[in-house]
């Protein structure tokens, strides 16, 4: 009759040694390639975005080979001995790895279906900045701020996610500037106009088009540019210049900033300050 | 040799170009009005190829160049009695990349759509491609002619039409053998943390002398195909870059390949340089002030200048600034990638 009794798998200290060293040689192999990619991305330009897409693949498919290669070279478990580690990996999972494992779903799920990728502007639950890398666990983003934010991976099932580029280098800038209802809009919009689309940052193609529009408020108006900028980076420098260049120009013009209105009473009507 | 020959030898290389300007001037008095834009980079011909088209039409032609931006409208004031084919050169002067900088240009396609006469314009390449951009300019010249990248060959016709049959003599070199298509180099990378610099060792291919070396195994190639295919390189196919690069190579009568220098620029320039260096490239020449019009009284253009003409990027003439045309490669390129040009 067969021996059915499961043998539990041996591991010597030698073993655990050369699976430390490989998950070692792997980790600094992945710091080496980023390092790489990230330098020559970074002079790449317009196609910056394009060379960092490959980072978080080129992680997991090197991850992945080291864990196949851990499992079939060095501790060389049997089927039986893969069976009995799948059900402890389960029972851990159900105990207490559960959220270590679905942020490595996560992962996989961000490198394969690309709700976002290395170099995007995304907002993601209460943070908003580029997407400066996409781990095995966590997701990192750095604010306008200049923090860095680790938000896990898992959160991609959770809530959603808004990427504000999508893998390109210029994404929409939104600019408000609010003017005095009896200030003259014509002009006024023209200035925007004019403003936005000789901008130093501005992107401009059929398929990235400019527009500036009007709102209508009790009492103050509402100017609203949409554009495109050459590069996110410049999102916030794009914003502050077209500003303060379009109310350099209207100060020119008599154009004025909307007043605070204070009513005094019924019948009384209201004061400008 | 007479003025006319002398002309003609100016647009060499640009006959499809002529037939088609010639083509839409003769559909003009057939009652069809198509304005014209011809486009081209800097140094590309564009002002040879109007010159060409007055010569062959002085009775039906009035012209107007442009050598700096408008200042006043009357500058460019169609006159009633003026011929009923137009031309003006350098429309990029038109209008100024600032708030209020395009109501001469505004004024100008009104009136280039509404005059009973045919426009023929030559524009900038990089200007146009942003003023098509951003006001469609396109749309007020249905006739648009981009000017294309010279062949080897017809930039060699183009030069050699100025010289007489053996008059040049082209010399083989050693220098010019000892030239390396695979270049090691080295790139100063700084340690932040360390503050230290190591030095990583990289290659470089000269693809234009691979090309060459490479033709040599195949066939036996004279020595002047080698040096106007070193020209063409280096030009990138300007036949305005060709000419200069051959001037600056010339030891008359003798023209040796390793005398062209492949120039390469490394441009460090923040993005206020490089946007000043974009104006200048799409505007062919431009003043000081003008340059402080467009960027606002928050920067020093004399310093933005300094730096540009220390990398070798700029050149100042009776107080115009204007690209260097061996650098003209190297800052679109460069532009390119900060997407300063569309």
């Amino acid at each position: 009759m067969a021996d059915t009794t499961l043998q539990l798998p041996v591991i010597d200290t030698g073993t655990i040694i050369s699976a430390l060293l490989v998950i070692f040689i792997a980790y600094l192999f992945i710091r080496l390639v980023t390092f790489i990619l990230i330098f020559i991305s970074e002079r790449a330009g317009q196609y910056r975005i394009t060379v960092k897409m490959v980072l978080p693949l080129l992680k997991f498919t090197i991850y992945g080979y080291t864990f196949y290669y851990i499992l079939a070279n060095i501790l060389k478990w049997e089927s039986s001995q893969l069976i009995l580690f799948g059900g402890l990996l389960g029972a851990g999972i159900g105990f207490g790895l559960k959220d270590l494992f679905a942020d490595v779903i996560g992962g996989i799920v961000i490198t394969f279906e690309k709700p976002y990728q290395v170099g995007d502007k995304i907002k993601m639950g209460d943070y908003y900045g580029e997407v400066v890398d996409i781990g095995i666990r966590a997701t990192k983003l750095v604010t306008p701020d200049d923090n860095l934010v680790s938000a896990p991976n898992y959160l991609i099932f959770a809530q959603a996610v808004a990427s504000a580029n999508a893998g390109v280098p210029e994404m929409m800038v939104v600019i408000d500037v609010f003017i005095d209802s009896d200030s003259d809009v014509a002009q006024a919009m023209k200035i925007l106009k004019e403003s936005v689309m000789t901008s130093k940052y501005v992107y401009v193609s059929r398929k990235r088009p400019f527009t500036v529009l009007l709102k209508d408020f009790p009492y103050y108006r509402r100017l609203r540019a949409k554009a495109y900028v050459n590069d996110l980076r410049y999102e916030f420098e794009f914003e502050s210049e077209v500003t303060r260049r379009a109310w350099s120009e209207f100060s020119k013009y008599g154009i004025e900033a909307s007043h605070l209105n204070i009513f005094e009473g019924e019948g009384q009507g209201k004061k400008s300050v | 040799m007479d003025e006319s020959e002398e002309i003609h030898k100016q647009v060499i290389g640009f006959q499809a170009e002529i037939a088609n300007v010639q083509t839409a001037i003769a559909d003009f008095e057939c009652g069809h009005n198509l304005n014209i834009a011809i486009i081209g980079e800097p140094y590309s011909g564009k002002t040879s190829l109007i010159n060409e088209i007055e010569r062959m039409n002085p009775d039906k032609v009035s012209r107007i160049s442009l050598s700096s931006i408008i200042l006043d409208r009357n500058e460019i004031q169609i006159a009633e009695e003026s011929k009923r084919v137009f031309l003006m050169d350098d429309c990029n002067f038109l209008y100024m990349r600032r708030i209020g900088g395009f109501e001469y240009l505004e004024e100008f396609l009104k009136s280039a759509i509404s005059n009973g006469k045919i426009f023929i314009t030559s524009w900038n390449l990089y200007s146009w491609n942003y003023l098509d951009e951003v006001i469609n300019v396109g749309r007020y010249f249905p006739v648009q002619i981009k000017l294309p990248k010279f062949t080897t060959d017809q930039i060699k016709e183009c030069i050699l039409s100025n010289y007489k049959e053996k008059e040049i003599r082209f010399e083989e070199d050693v220098e010019f053998e000892k030239e390396k298509v695979i270049e090691p180099k080295k790139y100063a990378f700084l340690i932040k943390p360390l503050e230290k610099t190591i030095n990583i060792p990289y290659f470089t291919i000269n693809y234009s002398l691979l090309k060459i070396r490479l033709l040599k195994r195949k066939e036996r190639v004279e020595i002047e195909d080698i040096i106007f295919e070193k020209i063409h390189h280096v030009s990138n196919g300007n036949p305005g870059v060709a000419k200069i690069i051959w001037q600056k190579s010339l030891e008359y009568p003798v023209i040796k390949p390793s005398k062209i220098k492949d120039e390469s620029f490394n441009i460090d320039l923040d993005y206020n340089e490089s946007f000043v260096l974009n104006i200048i490239l799409s505007m062919k020449s431009i003043k000081n002030d003008e340059l402080s019009e467009i960027m606002g009284p928050d920067y020093q253009v004399d310093r933005i200048i300094y730096r540009l003409s220390k990398q070798g990027l700029v050149g100042s003439k009776e107080g115009f600034y204007f690209i260097k045309p061996e650098a003209l490669k190297s800052i679109v390129e460069f532009q390119k990638k900060l997407r300063l040009v569309w």
